[in-house]
């Protein structure tokens, strides 16, 4: 059990004064892995997430950080191990991105499954082919039927607060899964920040009781077969899958409030400088007739290009959408009441409707909201390509014309020639 | 009254057969054990070595107290058998008590015949059939300087042998015109008297005893042709049989011994007979005969135990084989099966004087052994019975069998069962 | 439960009748050169006598030591017992009387009058190390020590359930059952995809087949998983058998990145294969442990198709260059053998990586009667099919029971039904290969010798 609530939030007095520095996206996630102090974290190297598990690394080394570390074979491997390690209960991470979070697929969909508390890192590249080293979403999108949480990160402070809170997420009893943290590659895995370091003995206490496997083990003081065969259409096979399904649909469900509770949480402990919106951001939105729509470090320069057509008299705000999956179905209803016109922007392509993915997702939500929001999906950002405050003007701008004219069928290419 | 399962008079060979062959099959069933002598069990076949001093009274005991705890079994020594109640499965013992049973084994052995001569119950004499005449024989042995066996058989031979060596002049004295009749042939007997002779006794075959008269010394005897012989020390031998008085009024069939099947069963329900008072079927005669020698009390014990145990594993008697060994003056003679020429068989003999080796080996119209006798002779008298028991076809290897009947038997065991 | 215990076996179509064990035993015994005084007895059979004598004309005369001895139960004087520690007729001399009552009782000739001492003599096994047995220089004579698994694998624990659904006569059940008797409750096993969770060892539905802490990995990751249960173990300080029961498919195949990965990290487990030379539980297809020629369900036989067209791959001997701290291979016709191993990796599991390899017949792949697996396994190993070794970086590869003499391999793959279809040029082609193979190993195990 977590032995935190929200009514124990220690006095601004007895805070130490925050330890300032400066790092990069990928030393941020390690230094927020070391934090949580995990058993077992297993390692492969692949661009542009390297320099993340090198840190871990090299944290181990110098004796910063006490965990067993496994050079693993491969991504497929890196896994599962760490499936083994958390059945033996321990806490565990990894780090990953593009071509090796394809090579783990077949343990990544059983994680879920076995509901395992891992925490995975993904340091986000585009989908190959064609071949490409550079940032983009396509990998995280691609593997979003899979039954992890992922939440995105827009700063270097938000992967590092994230990746702790990640923890004391997956191993909520009424989640019991596990968290992709997605930071872009590139962008932000090599951005360099200041950051404020939370303070150990804070996060310790705001981690709790660690209890990985109390629902699931590979232990001979309490045996048990871990994931026997089961389904088909006979005896009670079909109703113990659904049962199994079910119950990882409900610990998603439960997610969304778990997720809200820790981030007021975090900020209540750490201060304002770790307050992020959980969620969904509302940026601006307050008496906005349009908005548009954004994911992880991409939302920086969109907020400038806001705040600059605001200064213009535009009547624009801005979504930032934190945690993709679960996807928050009410909270960005909830941002959507008073939009007339929305513009979504994607880093990676569904291929099935032509669009992005997350304008895809929302699709479903503006459904929900009962009335016609003419929408216009954006598709930028692929293989490292830059999404600048110019960029976002020509979103802001095409967005409002969706208050004037029908939006396409096919989606705005933010990067193409044409 | 006191109850048992498995109630067993006696506590020789066939009795400690019968718990064994129980114990194999039932290990809960209660089994008590009578027996009329006052000591743990011994073989009747030991006592003449006791007389000699090989062995010695307390080292003669075939099982000790842990036998019988670990086995259950509730052993009741100087308890003879008294009467008997077939139809209300009773037992009635010597000191008025009354034993219920579910099963009963009687293996109540045999007692020294003492021959009707007149005058016998006026004289001191020995007999050798438990272990406190052994130790008054052997006693009385050191002081004798005159002693007269009665009866040539293996008991009195042994005995005889006994006496010679302690340097008592011995004198024995016997019915028939051979000594160990019905063990040995002829010329096996020859050899035998020759080296008694060599070593001092005198023999009277042929001759009866008439009369018996008190002396100083001890006792005079008056044989049939006028002879009279003073002796110190008389010990009679002539024989054994059953004392079967407690069977009077239970209606249990017996001839010279208790009548058995061949499981052992009596004419008496839940009523078993196995040893030296059993009178079971010959293996030539197919009728029942006496054959109180010890391999068979063990087999009938054997078998006795698995038929009240109700052991599916029984096989049925296949029939007495006389069996004998007798060791003299440093020689030994071994005799397996029966001495007589079957119609249409032959005997086969060969001796020679010069080492004293003597071979008598009998066949039957089929080439078949039924009788294997020597003196010096090495043979494994263990092989040969079951070559006689297995009716074993010697056809075209008997020639050899006979020249070789060590190697040969052993050839034919390795080949027929191994 | 009964006892087992250790006995002289004789195997009469190996022995040549020279005479050394009795000559042995007479030095031994009575130091004395006359062989008659022997305990052990070799004597010619009948027949034509051929000179010089053949082997299989020679018969045995020798104590038993029979569970149920007959010489015991026929002695007056006590002076005989069974032996319940050892097994041993032990003869008492000094409360015999010389009666020779044995000798009758004994059917076997296992104990007999000597002509020297005039007292009866018997084979007592020398303790426990028979002299007879390495004097013979043919093999007749074998001292079976298996007796000590039977005693103490008799009262561990069988740690999965009663009645598994594996195929009628399975060699992997048997394989299965034995080797976590062995290595204990204090395990966590893996068993991926494959016939050993196939016949329900993971159970299904929510059940469980097995005592102890089970799991069903991924074809593909077992040796991975199994890594993170053991450190994780290691790392709170608990000792924790972390083994894995794995087929060929999912160890040479599409596992082996994974279990190379493992062994090169040197991770602490116990890896045992379970080959039997194809996917057997999904419907008898290839794998890359079938062997060349053979039927399987994706190697058919046809107008075009004569079996498998490659040869197996020697995944032991890629598990050697990995140097683990013990490689061995083994089979379940010589259990003995096979203990011995899993003792070893067992051992060698707490130190580093412990792969044992262990061919495994298989009834319904491999086509033959469900009541000939151990024979099929033992004429494997008697045709130089499979070589049974084992290796460790310290000492090297060394066969364990070599065969100098073997069987044509033709006599092995006569025995099943997936190679009827062979030509002779197959056959002479897998000749070659278990030549090869040998010429191979040997190699190996020379270098051993040198060191």
């Amino acid at each position: 059990m977590n032995t935190t609530t929200l009514d124990t939030a220690p006095t601004t007095e007895k805070r130490p004064a925050p330890q300032l520095m400066l790092c990069e996206g990928n030393e941020a996630a390690a230094l927020g892995v070391a934090l949580a102090r995990p058993d077992m974290v297993a390692v492969y190297p692949i661009t542009p997430q390297t320099s993340l598990v090198e840190k871990l690394a090299k944290l181990i080394a110098d004796g910063r950080m006490d965990a067993d570390i496994v050079d693993a074979e491969g991504e497929h491997s890196v896994l599962s191990v760490l499936q083994g390690g958390a059945l033996a209960g321990a806490r565990t991470y990894t780090a990953t991105c593009g071509p090796g979070l394809a090579f783990m697929f077949e343990p990544y969909f059983r994680t879920s499954g076995m509901r395992l508390p891992l925490v995975m890192t993904i340091v986000t590249r585009d989908g190959i082919t064609p071949q490409s080293v550079w940032g983009g979403h396509q990998d995280a999108m691609t593997v979003r039927e899979a039954g992890w949480i992922q939440m995105y990160c827009e700063t270097v402070q938000e992967v590092l607060d994230t990746t702790v809170m990640a923890f004391r997420l997956a191993e909520h009893h009424d989640v019991m899964l596990p968290v992709n943290v997605c930071l872009d590659g590139n962008y932000l895995s090599y951005g360099t920040s200041r950051i404020e370091m939370p303070d150990q003995a804070e996060v310790d206490d705001f981690m709790g009781h660690k209890d990985v496997n109390w629902h699931v083990a590979l232990d001979p003081l309490r045996p048990m077969a871990v994931d026997p065969l089961t389904g088909g259409s006979g005896g009670n096979g079909p109703e113990t899958f659904v049962r199994y399904r079910r119950g990882q649909c409900a610990g998603m469900k439960n997610a969304l409030h778990v997720i809200t509770e820790m981030h007021e949480d975090w900020a209540r402990r750490f201060g304002e400088a770790h307050r992020f919106a959980p969620l969904v951001e509302e940026y601006r939105l307050d008496d906005a007739e349009y908005a548009i729509m954004t994911l992880g470090s991409m939302t920086g320069a969109a907020k400038d290009a806001v705040d600059e057509a605001r200064a213009a008299g535009e009547k624009v705000g801005l979504i930032k959408i934190k945690t993709f999956s679960p996807f928050p179905v009410e909270a960005l209803q909830h941002a959507l009441r008073g939009v007339r016109a929305l513009g979504v922007v994607d880093r990676s392509v569904n291929f099935r409707w032509n669009c992005g993915p997350m304008f895809q997702e929302t699709l479903g939500v503006l459904y929900r909201l009962g009335r016609q929001v003419p929408a216009q999906s954006f598709i930028g950002g692929l293989a490292g390509a830059d999404l600048t405050v110019t960029t976002f003007h020509r979103v802001i701008d095409e967005t409002r014309a969706l208050l004037e004219r029908a939006p396409s069928d096919e989606p705005v290419w933010l990067n193409a020639k044409d | 009254m006191h109850t048992t399962d498995y109630l067993i008079a006696g506590s020789s060979h066939a009795a400690l057969e019968a718990i064994n062959a129980i114990r194999m099959h039932d290990g809960d069933g209660s089994i008590t054990v009578v027996t009329r002598d006052p000591h743990r069990p011994y073989s009747p076949t030991v006592l003449p070595y006791v007389v000699s001093g090989r062995s010695t009274p307390e080292r003669v005991f075939l099982r000790d107290d842990d036998f019988f705890t670990a086995n259950k079994v509730d052993y009741r020594s100087g308890c003879a058998l008294a009467g008997l109640d077939p139809a209300a499965h009773q037992a009635r013992l010597a000191d008025g008590s009354t034993i219920g049973y579910r099963k009963l084994l009687l293996a109540t052995g045999a007692s020294p015949i003492v021959p009707p001569i007149p005058g016998i119950e006026r004289v001191d004499y020995h007999v050798l059939r438990t272990l406190d005449d052994a130790t008054r024989l052997r006693a009385a042995m050191a002081a004798s300087k005159n002693a007269v066996v009665l009866g040539a058989g293996l008991v009195g031979m042994h005995a005889a042998e006994n006496l010679v060596k302690a340097g008592a002049s011995v004198t024995i004295v016997e019915m028939s015109k051979q000594l160990t009749s019905g063990y040995f042939d002829e010329v096996a007997a020859g050899m035998i008297e020759q080296a008694f002779l060599g070593n001092g006794a005198k023999i009277r075959t042929g001759h009866r005893v008439v009369g018996l008269e008190p002396s100083a010394d001890g006792a005079t005897l008056k044989l049939d042709n006028g002879d009279t012989i003073p002796t110190d020390l008389l010990l009679v031998a002539v024989g054994v049989r059953p004392e079967l008085g407690y069977l009077d009024g239970s209606g249990i069939a017996t001839e010279r011994g208790i009548l058995v099947d061949d499981t052992m069963r009596t004419s008496a329900e839940d009523v078993w007979s196995a040893g030296d008072c059993a009178q079971a079927r010959g293996f030539f005669t197919g009728t029942p005969v006496m054959n109180a020698i010890l391999p068979d009390a063990t087999l009938q014990g054997r078998i006795a135990g698995m038929a009240m145990a109700e052991d599916p594993g029984l096989k049925p008697y296949a029939g007495g084989l006389p069996l004998n060994t007798y060791h003299f003056f440093g020689r030994h003679a071994i005799s397996v099966g029966s001495a007589a020429v079957p119609e249409g068989g032959r005997a086969q003999v060969r001796f020679d004087a010069a080492s004293g080796r003597y071979l008598r080996a009998v066949f039957d119209r089929d080439e078949r052994l039924t009788g294997i006798f020597g003196v010096n002779e090495f043979f494994d008298a263990g092989v040969m019975a079951q070559l006689i028991l297995r009716r074993t076809d010697l056809g075209p290897l008997r020639e050899r069998f006979f020249a070789q009947p060590l190697a040969t038997g052993r050839e034919l065991m390795s080949q027929l069962w191994r | 439960m009964g006892q087992a215990y250790s006995t002289i076996a004789f195997d009469p179509a190996k022995c040549d009748g020279c005479g050394k064990c009795m000559t042995a035993c007479a030095s031994v015994k009575f130091d004395s050169t006359d062989t008659t005084r022997s305990l052990i007895q070799i004597v010619r059979s009948g027949g034509a006598r051929i000179e010089p004598p053949r082997p299989g004309e020679f018969e045995l005369a020798l104590c038993r030591q029979c569970a149920d001895p007959k010489c015991v139960t026929v002695c007056p004087a006590g002076a005989l017992g069974k032996n319940g520690t050892t097994g041993v007729i032990d003869w008492d001399a000094s409360k015999c009387v010389d009666c020779l009552l044995c000798t009758i009782g004994c059917t076997y000739a296992g104990i007999a009058l000597d002509e020297h001492s005039g007292r009866v003599s018997k084979c007592d096994t020398c303790e426990g190390k028979p002299a007879c047995v390495p004097a013979c220089p043919t093999g007749a004579l074998r001292h079976i020590t298996t007796a000590r698994i039977y005693n103490e694998v008799g009262s561990w624990e069988d740690l999965f359930a009663p009645g598994l659904a594996g195929c009628q006569g399975c060699n992997t059940e048997l394989l299965m059952r034995h080797a976590l008797r062995r290595v204990g409750p204090d395990t966590v096993l893996a068993t991926p995809p494959g016939c050993v969770p196939g016949m329900g060892s993971v159970g299904f539905n929510g059940t469980t087949g097995t005592k102890v802490p089970v799991f069903h990995p991924l074809l593909t990751n077992t040796a991975s998983m199994l890594a993170g249960v053991k450190r994780q173990y290691e790392r709170v300080g608990r000792k924790v058998t972390a083994m894995a029961i794995a087929g060929d498919g999912g160890a040479s195949d599409v596992g082996f990145q994974s279990l190379s990965g493992a062994a090169e990290r040197g991770e602490r487990i116990l890896f045992m294969v379970v080959d039997n030379e194809g996917y057997m539980n999904t419907g008898m297809q290839r794998s890359s442990c079938t062997p060349y020629g053979a039927w399987t369900s994706t190697t058919p036989i046809g107008a075009h198709g004569r079996g498998k067209t490659q040869d197996a791959k020697n995944l032991p001997m890629i598990m050697v260059n990995h140097r683990c701290e013990y490689v061995a291979t083994a089979s379940t016709a010589y259990m003995e053998d096979l203990y011995e191993k899993l003792d070893k990796a067992l051992a060698a599991s707490e130190r580093g990586f412990a792969y044992l390899h262990v061919y495994s017949p298989c009834t319904t792949g491999w086509r033959f009667q469900s009541a000939l697996n151990i024979e099929v396994a033992r004429k494997a190993v008697e045709s130089n099919f499979v070589t049974l070794w084992e290796y460790t970086p310290e000492a090297g590869l060394h066969f364990t029971r070599p065969v100098d003499k073997p069987l044509p391999v033709a006599d092995y793959l006569k025995a099943m039904g997936r190679f009827r279809h062979l030509s002779p040029e197959q056959v002479e082609h897998i000749q070659n290969k278990v030549a090869e193979n040998l010429r191979f190993v040997r190699k190996i195990a020379e270098q051993a010798d040198e060191q």
